[in-house]
């Protein structure tokens, strides 16, 4: 009696627990593609970074990936501030289809690199925490690092929110997204606001990348998947819309929860898509998106 | 300029036809193969990719069922070469399907499109075992008596042959002209009468036909396939890429990629023996960064200029300003 | 009896009513221009009748028949072209090509678009660039370009949006000369314009006058362009143009 109630109920925590991280990972190229309408292929290869270079520190000095993690950021912050600059912005008068294409090309080059220094082995850490669960009455447990890592994307989200509306930064990088002619026209450096956005864009990947280090494998090709779903976030939550990014993670996270625990895991990918071409084809200013497209 | 181009190709496929009477090693022959069905894949994807300017990145989704399609078909008992027709009409229904979805958006919406489609596609494929076979994979008919790997090279260099004169007769007809029109300005298209979505689909459906064939071919090679094989985004990346490289939009484009990209992966894979998915990345970049118009593209551009009269008029979709990027809306209506 | 008829068509943008209620007829082999200010609805009336988008109420009918419902291909392929106030050349082809895509609504032979291309660009007196890429050429070229492009569709309606803004004076009293003829050739003609008057004044048969989308004014220019209603939506220095 009680297991129809229980059971999904896990579900849907766990998924929440999991939507936390989407949620930071779609946020991120929600502000990329907003402020710069950038479709970022190399996302998922800045968190396989942000990943590889928390274990290599943890290897190294032991640190939980939980307290180390602002590190990550902060590496992948230059790598995204210096792959904008470097790459991005000499190609800025091309169409999408060049863009697109360079990005993948990054991905590639990185993900590949990733394989020839680290091998192609799969890696994993262990830290004491893994082996602490919460329990709520006797039916429900949560396992701690999701939690902590729930914690930690939570305060980061609300953070990434706080900057996008209160800060300058914030208000000149919405108001590049709205007119990029007029935003320069007001004292704007559209450069280097879209080089910061795209940086800390790309440092929620790499934080994403180390919260999930204790609870995930760690393999080259672990960051690709993650590129497609923050794509569907993006999408899903309205173009450019950091709130319905993040909203939408923590959506597809329970769903794909649902998904898994009725259908089976190997359907819980494929979820993602049908959601993203079921979106694309019916609404696609994106369930919390606004007209504009 | 398209004269020459169209000469170069002829002359170099006829050649190429005479290659295996050299004393080659099968697996060179089956380098040689790739090169081919590669040029024959980039060629095909030229077509919704160049000359149209839509960005499909899910292209193996065609090359994919094409190849399950023989599979499948022939393990209902229907003959092999039945098998591949019934594959190749399955990948021309899927890519109806996908481009009736698809087309409605434009620019990065409409590349996203295509590639969640290619991923739905593998992942049924992966797991519906008893359909598919999974992961663990199916059998795959030999089209050729005698198993020879000089019948698969033939085969890619014919069907470059076609892909390439097709591209040729396209390029000179109405419809090629409505194509391009669509890439350069699909509102302006429009306002002369052009059916965009109806051309496109049309560009999709040829497409969708060559790449599946490649594909019911490639699986016959491997007598096995398994949906990581044919349907990841590898292959449609890569299919890109070789258009891109050689120059997108051009005649003879895909082929020249196609021989630079698959010469220097190997090469590579033999200095690297894991990662040799690296040149592709470093040549992507190069690409965009110093050559948009991919090989051929540029040589064309930078021969133009010496003669002082107008490049041709299938230049790659290069540098459109981003003021008239802006004024592409996202969606159609 | 008339080639189209526009009958209590409106449209509104969110909160904004960009035409309210407009009704006006043009008869075969006549220069119709809509006059008003920035913002009068004279696009958004254009993008109308091409079926762009659609009127919220209202219908639209060419030749008799209903075409507030097609597609702005279809427009084209029943006899309506357009310029747009934008231009939107193909810049990666030539001119003559840019056109010949025109002329191909109604051959599917290259040779034939390239014959019927060769004719408009000689009507408009623009056979010395039409081997250029379109990307090198000044506005004006460019215009014209626009017009021959919708010529060669064969039209029998063509709708010029602000086809002579940005060009010097002299240049669009030229243009303007050679739109006048166009009637010969079974073409009748709307023109957009928010300023030229000179232009309206020398080729027109009948103005339109719309303001903030609600028509105001109708007739022979010369008629309209005193009423007081007209000269009030005109405010400020093109005042003093008007009152001619």
């Amino acid at each position: 009696m009680v297991n129809w109630f229980y059971v999904p109920l896990q579900a849907i925590l766990n998924g929440l627990l999991t939507g936390a991280l989407y949620a930071l990972i779609g946020m991120g190229m929600a502000l990329i593609f907003g402020v710069m309408r950038i479709v970022n292929f190399a996302h998922g290869a800045f968190l396989m970074m942000g990943m590889y270079a928390t274990y290599v520190l943890f290897q190294a000095t032991g640190v939980s990936p939980y307290y180390q993690f602002p590190l990550a950021g902060v590496l992948l912050f230059f790598v995204g501030y210096a792959t904008y600059m470097g790459l991005l912005r000499p190609i800025g008068g091309q169409v999408d289809f060049m863009v697109i294409l360079l990005t993948l090309g990054v991905a590639l080059i990185l993900t590949d690199g990733a394989q020839l220094v680290f091998g192609a082995d799969y890696h994993q850490i262990n830290i004491p925490l893994l082996s602490k669960n919460i329990h709520l009455g006797s039916q429900i447990s949560i396992n701690a690092p999701w939690l902590v890592s729930f914690g930690i994307a939570m305060v980061l989200a609300c953070t990434l929110y706080w900057l996008v509306t209160q800060t300058m930064f914030g208000r000149a990088a919405r108001a590049i997204a709205q007119n990029p002619y007029a935003a320069p026209l007001m004292g704007i450096n559209v450069n280097r606001v879209q080089a910061i956005a795209f940086g800390i864009g790309s440092a929620a990947a790499g934080i994403a990348g180390a919260l999930l280090l204790p609870v995930f494998y760690l393999f080259p090709d672990v960051g690709s998947q993650f590129t497609l779903k923050a794509f569907v976030l993006v999408v899903l939550g309205g173009m450019g819309s950091i709130q319905g990014a993040a909203i939408a993670g923590l959506v597809l996270g329970v769903v794909e929860s649902l998904t898994s625990l009725y259908w089976g895991n190997q359907w819980a990918l494929a979820v993602d898509f049908v959601f993203f071409i079921l979106v694309l084809s019916l609404k696609p200013s994106g369930i919390f998106g606004s007209q504009r497209a | 300029m398209r004269k020459w181009q169209a000469l170069i190709a002829a002359v170099f496929l006829f050649a190429a036809l005479f290659v295996p009477l050299l004393a080659l090693t099968d697996y060179t022959l089956q380098i040689l193969f790739r090169v081919f069905l590669f040029a024959a894949l980039g060629l095909a994807w030229n077509l919704v990719g160049g000359y149209a300017g839509q960005l499909s990145l899910g292209h193996a989704a065609y090359f994919g069922v094409g190849a399950y399609g023989l599979a499948l078909f022939s393990k209902v008992g229907i003959s092999p070469w039945a098998s591949v027709l019934l594959g190749v009409g399955l990948a021309v229904i899927s890519a109806a399907m996908i481009g009736k979805v698809s087309f409605r958006l434009r620019g990065p919406y409409f590349a996203l499109c295509t590639i969640a489609f290619a991923e739905v596609l593998r992942l049924v494929a992966k797991n519906l075992p008893n359909v598919t076979g999974g992961d663990v994979g199916v059998q795959v008919p030999l089209l050729f008596p005698h198993s020879s790997i000089r019948c698969f090279y033939w085969s890619g260099v014919l069907l470059t042959s076609f892909a390439l004169a097709l591209s040729a007769w396209i390029e000179r007809s109405r419809f090629g002209y409505y194509l391009m029109a669509i890439r350069e300005d699909q509102d302006t298209a429009l306002s002369v009468g052009v059916n965009a979505a109806r051309s496109k689909l049309w560009a999709l459906l040829i497409s969708a036909a060559i790449t599946g064939l490649g594909g019911a071919l490639y699986a016959s090679m491997f007598l096995f396939i398994v949906p990581d094989q044919v349907l990841p985004m590898d292959i449609s990346t890569e299919i890109a890429i070789v258009a891109m490289l050689g120059g997108a939009g051009t005649l003879i484009g895909p082929l020249v990629g196609s021989v630079v990209l698959e010469c220097a992966a190997e090469i590579f894979k033999n200095i690297f023996k894991e990662a040799h998915l690296l040149i592709y990345g470093v040549l992507i970049v190069v690409v965009v960064l110093f050559m948009p118009e991919g090989i051929v593209g540029t040589i064309v551009s930078k021969l133009a200029l010496f003669k002082k009269t107008p490049s041709a008029p299938f230049a790659a979709p290069g540098r459109a300003t981003a003021e008239e990027e802006s004024q592409r809306v996202a969606i159609d209506k | 009896m008339s080639l189209l008829e526009v009958k209590h068509v409106s449209k509104r943008f969110g909160g904004l009513k960009a035409i309210n209620d407009v009704s006006f007829l043009v008869k075969p082999g006549e220069v119709t221009f809509i006059v008003g200010p920035n913002g009068a609805g004279k696009t958004t009336l254009f993008n109308l009748i091409t079926s762009v988008f659609h009127a919220d109420s209202g219908s639209i009918h060419f030749e008799g028949r209903d075409i507030s419902h097609l597609t702005p291909n279809g427009a084209a392929q029943i006899g309506i072209g357009r310029t747009f106030q934008l231009v939107k050349p193909l810049r990666n082809l030539t001119v003559l090509e840019n056109v010949m895509l025109g002329a191909f609504l109604r051959t599917s032979s290259p040779s034939k678009a390239e014959k019927e291309a060769t004719k408009v660009l000689a009507f408009l007196q623009m056979e010395n660039v039409a081997h250029l890429p379109a990307r090198g050429m000044g506005l004006p070229t460019l215009k014209r370009l626009e017009i021959a492009r919708a010529l060669a569709t064969q039209p029998k309606l063509i709708l010029l949006d602000e086809v002579v803004a940005g060009m010097p004076t002299s240049e669009a009293i030229k243009l303007a000369l050679l739109l006048k003829r166009l009637p010969e050739w079974g073409i009748s003609t709307i023109g957009g314009i928010e300023h030229v008057m000179q232009v309206v004044m020398r080729i027109a048969d009948r103005v339109i006058v719309l303001d903030h989308g609600v028509l105001i004014a109708e007739g022979a220019p010369q008629d309209v362009v005193h009423r007081p209603e007209v000269i009030e939506a005109y405010l400020g220095s093109k005042y003093k143009e008007i009152a001619l």
